[in-house]
């Protein structure tokens, strides 16, 4: 079972400071980073497994802030959000290279990720044990059966490619494949 | 659809291939070139958009289960110096180098004010014959090197600060940026200015390098999104030109 804790208590106004952002406001930026940067760096962290790969991530993360503040449009979803999507999927990007970067073919890539995952299977918590704020995406994670959950946050959360979440749970690809998209409807049939 | 979604009602809370693409994409499962495919697609089509921002705010929650990490003293310095504000002093006390910063700006605002005031008043007073020796100015005009069509103009006020104004050119693809450079004659290799956008204009002070002179050059280059990760050129130059002192 998920332990659903409260809500991390954040009040800083990201909108306030992705606008003054977008003006060129350094000050702006430099508060963001004093506020956002430790949750940033932990969720890179999570999803890169190295140190110095996380701090390059974030680096890249907020100039990236600074030169796209103004493409943030309120209307579109929360300024933590964006800001935060914007880190995990520069963590994702580099995560993904890296194979492409040794084996541009996409199905051999796909074979020899099975195989290291194996090896990286050893380390990392049990999905279960991962705490996740109150809210009604807990509520309806909670309801998932534990492969699907797991599956899932393998997936937000540790960056964990489809081959590497089979080595995690030591099942079948194509199990790991149906559970993280049936996982993914029910959490959409309960997020209505 | 599949097992579980068998209960009445289903139809209204439907799941179709939008989902599938923009789940995969915000959950992170996709490969790196179907992540590519939908960085590309995102653009131009809206409902796809929508769908993966639907996404990115459900899971976003999710975040919260990553342990907080505080990160290393030298890495505020290094987004600093990436973005041109490079001038900080070292980070062993954070506390103190924010107040640095705050009276920093505090202080380049009143030396502008300064400026701005005498500049006014010279002018007011129409006593340009007074002024220092004119500084001289500059005008820049990058064309495509193929066939010259202009693409940016770029204006100095002083020999510190330029004015990059785009003149209706193309957009860098979605994984592209354009990255601004400059190198005067006398410099081992380029220097960067920042990224740059298609459509709008950027101030550029020149606040770490030396002042403007003739025929500088100037040139934006196509770089991976984040900009050049070498800090040089490493794309196609795009646009070229160098400065020419306007009297």
């Amino acid at each position: 079972m998920i332990a659903p804790q409260p809500p991390a208590a954040d009040h800083f106004d990201y909108d306030t400071a992705l606008a003054a952002c977008a003006v060129r406001d350094v000050v702006a930026l430099r508060r963001l980073y004093e506020h956002a940067a430790p949750y940033l760096l932990g969720v890179a962290m999570r999803i890169v497994r190295d140190r110095a790969t996380a701090e390059d991530v974030l680096h890249d993360a907020f100039v990236k802030v600074w030169n796209h503040a103004h493409t943030f449009d309120p209307a579109r979803g929360a300024a933590r959000g964006w800001l935060f999507s914007l880190v995990r999927h520069q963590a994702l990007n580099v995560v993904r290279d890296r194979l492409r970067l040794v084996l541009p073919d996409e199905e051999m890539a796909q074979a020899i990720e099975n195989d290291t995952a194996l090896a990286a299977a050893a380390g990392g918590a049990h999905a279960g044990e991962t705490r996740v704020m109150m809210s009604r995406l807990s509520i309806c994670l909670d309801e998932l059966d534990t492969p699907k959950r797991d599956s899932i946050l393998y997936a937000y959360v540790d960056g964990c490619s489809h081959g590497e979440i089979a080595a995690r749970l030591g099942a079948p690809l194509g199990s790991v494949k149906a559970w993280v998209r049936r996982g993914l409807q029910t959490l959409k049939e309960c997020m209505q | 659809m599949s097992g579980e979604s068998d209960r009445p009602g289903d139809h209204r809370d439907g799941w179709d291939a939008l989902d599938d693409l923009a789940s995969g994409y915000v959950i992170g499962t996709l490969s790196m070139a179907q992540r590519e495919n939908i960085a590309r697609r995102m653009s131009a089509e809206p409902q796809l958009r929508d769908r993966i921002d639907y996404w990115e705010s459900r899971l976003h929650p999710m975040t919260a289960a990553a342990e907080p990490l505080a990160p290393s003293s030298r890495l505020w310095g290094r987004i600093a110096k990436s973005i041109g504000h490079g001038q900080q002093p070292s980070q062993s006390d954070a506390r103190g180098a924010i107040g640095w910063w705050h009276s920093l700006a505090l202080w380049r605002g009143i030396a502008l004010g300064a400026t701005a005031c005498s500049l006014l008043l010279a002018t007011l007073l129409g006593l340009r014959a007074f002024a220092p020796p004119q500084q001289p100015r500059y005008v820049v005009v990058l064309a495509a090197p193929q066939d010259k069509t202009p693409g940016w103009l770029i204006q100095a006020s002083s020999a510190r600060n330029l004015r990059l104004i785009p003149l209706g050119v193309q957009a860098a693809p979605p994984d592209r940026a354009l990255q601004f450079w400059t190198k005067a004659d006398s410099w081992s290799g380029p220097v960067s200015l920042g990224l740059v956008r298609a459509d709008q204009s950027l101030d550029v002070a020149l606040d770490r390098l030396p002042t403007l002179q003739a025929n500088q050059l100037f040139e934006i280059t196509l770089e991976p999104a984040t900009g050049s990760p070498v800090g040089r050129p490493t794309g196609p130059v795009l646009y070229i030109g160098r400065a020419v002192v306007v009297r």
